[in-house]
């Protein structure tokens, strides 16, 4: 182990002294609260932003203080369903029994417009119904023939916060592991080619097992650090933002989860980059092989943001990376340990990086590294 | 030793049948044109390339066999100056030496010393990336001796170097010689080895053309260079 420590010594001074690794990190914690803030004001502009609905025919009665109120602007059109194409967001034919929408689905303004147009609907037709069977003296309570009363189990801020923790920790998180170590391992393995410092380091007696176990450490350590870094960034950015109506806090469990999760991921793509950056010849041509890596890796874990309730089957915990994200998303949501996916993770991750560090070693010990240069 | 040394790189046959012997206390001439096999022939015997047939030992110590022995006992100088850029060049000294197994204890004694002999004291705190070439072989020299290895190999040493650098490395290489220590030098300037030399072997195309004391084989021809002109373009 000496071996390894020398070389992961010298490896972490050399990285940290590199421009590129220390811009990579600080850009990391500098992107991670401009993202923030940026989602944090689009948000809230949308949530109090006004929608235009074009209409034709008479309102009625107290419907346009209403709709009005909750930010739906009502203007008159000639016709609705053209104006609802393009001029405006919604268009409503209103008559004296009934009420026609016109909207188009594919933009987003239209979506919002309707689901605030149908909830005041909604309201307005109870209001009514509510209003009239009074003054017949009948009790309104008839149309609720099963009255619902709910008791959500956390409250609506906590599961605010889970929910937002549940996409963003685990992307940032792998992100930033993946992307944090790569000019390192470049450096160290591609780097030491075109520097011409391969060939001195293989003539030592160390053993070259040993030389790659200290880069792969000095790797995983600096992708840490990067997450670390993001993480600490974002926090920080989520306890200064105001306008955020979300409050976070990480639970016990998914800390010592994360954590583990971070250093299998660390650990085994350090290898999987080093291993590429071994096949390179130049620091340059190091970055055209692991930039796929990155959009290979970060594209099954993208399931999780576009399909927040994805529930998969322990088969799905096989895959690399997506089981990293599932298995901390689990955490933060549920607050608590499924053993069952935090095993077969750990087993893949833990296999992923048994076979990189076969292949990095292979790579590393056969005559072609000195002989392709 | 080197004994009926054979290798292969891809489809290309580059040493055929290669044997030498250098000794303590002499500078020795691995000569021939580019291509020859001189780098190939040096990176078996120190253990990067393995033999495809043949017996290489150093000290005693088949490369085969014991090749961290063997890599305990050689330094090698490239004409290739790599140096860590971000590393001082006392780190890369001290770097070297713990991967050449120095004790820890000894680790600052040795560097301090191979910086004052090869008279690196006064950049020895900057970082490698701003030396010039000279100095950057002048590190690589103090890397490859840190370890105070008895078989020293320089391969095409001065290649990059301008004047005076390239008489710092012969002084060096006599002086090396002069403790006793086995060095083999590698080059196709024939100049060079004709002053430095006091064996030499000739190879081209992958086989040993000449062999024998430099003066010997000078004998034979008027000089060195006519000698290896003759020999490569029979």
């Amino acid at each position: 182990m000496r071996w390894a420590w020398i070389v992961f010594r010298k490896e972490l001074v050399e990285i940290l002294r590199d421009r590129r690794t220390l811009m990579a990190i600080a850009l990391s914690a500098i992107a991670t609260p401009i993202v923030l803030t940026v989602v944090t004001q689009i948000s809230s502009q949308t949530a109090t932003q006004s929608y235009t609905v074009g209409y034709s025919g008479d309102v009625p009665t107290g419907l346009d203080t209403i709709l009005q109120a909750v930010r739906l602007d009502l203007k008159p059109v000639a016709d609705p369903a053209a104006a609802a194409k393009k001029n405006v967001d919604l268009g409503v034919v209103f008559t004296p029994t009934t009420v026609d929408e016109y909207y188009d689905p594919t933009r987003q303004s239209a979506q919002i417009a309707d689901t605030r147009l149908q909830t005041v609907l909604g309201q307005y037709n109870a209001a009514k119904a509510d209003a009239a069977l009074r003054l017949k003296g009948i009790d309104p309570g008839i149309l609720v023939p099963l009255r619902i009363t709910a008791h959500p189990l956390s409250s609506v801020t906590a599961a605010a916060g889970n929910a937002f923790l549940s996409f963003f920790l685990p992307y940032i998180l792998i992100t930033m592991i993946i992307t944090g170590g790569f000019s390192a391992a470049l450096d160290s393995t591609a780097g030491e080619r075109e520097r011409h410092t391969l060939e001195s380091l293989l003539l030592t007696p160390a053993p070259r097992s040993r030389i790659l176990l200290g880069k792969i450490a000095a790797v995983t350590t600096v992708s840490l650090i990067a997450a670390v870094v993001a993480i600490a960034s974002m926090f920080v950015a989520i306890s200064q933002i105001k306008q955020t109506a979300i409050h976070v806090t990480l639970n016990p469990i998914a800390v010592p989860v994360m954590v583990w999760v971070a250093i299998l991921v660390a650990a085994s793509f350090s290898s999987i980059t080093l291993a590429l950056g071994t096949l390179a010849k130049s620091f340059r041509q190091g970055q055209a092989y692991v930039t796929p890596l990155y959009f290979v890796t970060i594209f099954p874990a993208s399931i999780v943001l576009f399909i927040p309730d994805f529930n998969p089957s322990l088969a799905y915990y096989l895959i690399p990376i997506l089981n990293a994200v599932l298995v901390l998303r689990d955490a933060i949501v549920h607050n608590a340990v499924d053993w069952a996916p935090l095993a077969v993770s750990t087993f893949s991750l833990v296999a992923t990086g048994a076979i990189a560090w076969f292949a990095v070693l292979r790579l590393f010990t056969r005559e072609a590294l000195l002989t392709r240069s | 030793m080197v004994e009926r040394l054979e290798k292969r790189l891809g489809k290309n046959q580059v040493l055929r049948g290669v044997s030498f012997e250098a000794g303590k206390g002499e500078i020795f001439g691995l000569l021939g044109p580019n291509g020859a096999g001189k780098t190939t022939t040096l990176r078996t015997i120190c253990t990067l390339l393995a033999p495809d047939e043949g017996r290489i030992e150093v000290l005693g110590f088949d490369t085969r066999t014991a090749p961290a022995e063997v890599r305990r006992r050689v330094g090698v100088v490239t004409a290739e100056i790599g140096v860590y850029p971000r590393l001082t060049a006392r780190e890369n000294i001290a770097y070297f030496a713990r991967l050449g197994d120095v004790p820890e204890r000894d680790v600052n004694r040795r560097v301090d010393a191979v910086i004052e002999r090869l008279d690196i004291s006064s950049f020895a705190g900057q970082r490698a990336e701003s030396l010039s070439s000279g100095q950057k072989q002048k590190v690589a020299i103090a890397r490859a001796i840190v370890h105070d290895p008895p078989v020293l190999m320089f391969d095409e040493p001065t290649s990059n170097l301008d004047v005076l650098a390239s008489k710092e490395i012969r002084d060096f290489m006599v002086e090396s010689r002069s403790r006793g220590k086995c060095v083999i030098f590698s080059t196709h300037v024939l100049h060079d080895a004709e002053r430095l030399c006091d064996r030499v072997t000739i190879i081209h195309q992958g086989r040993v053309v000449a062999n024998g004391p430099t003066a010997e084989v000078r004998r034979k021809y008027s000089d060195l260079e006519d000698s290896f002109l003759e020999l490569v373009t029979a």
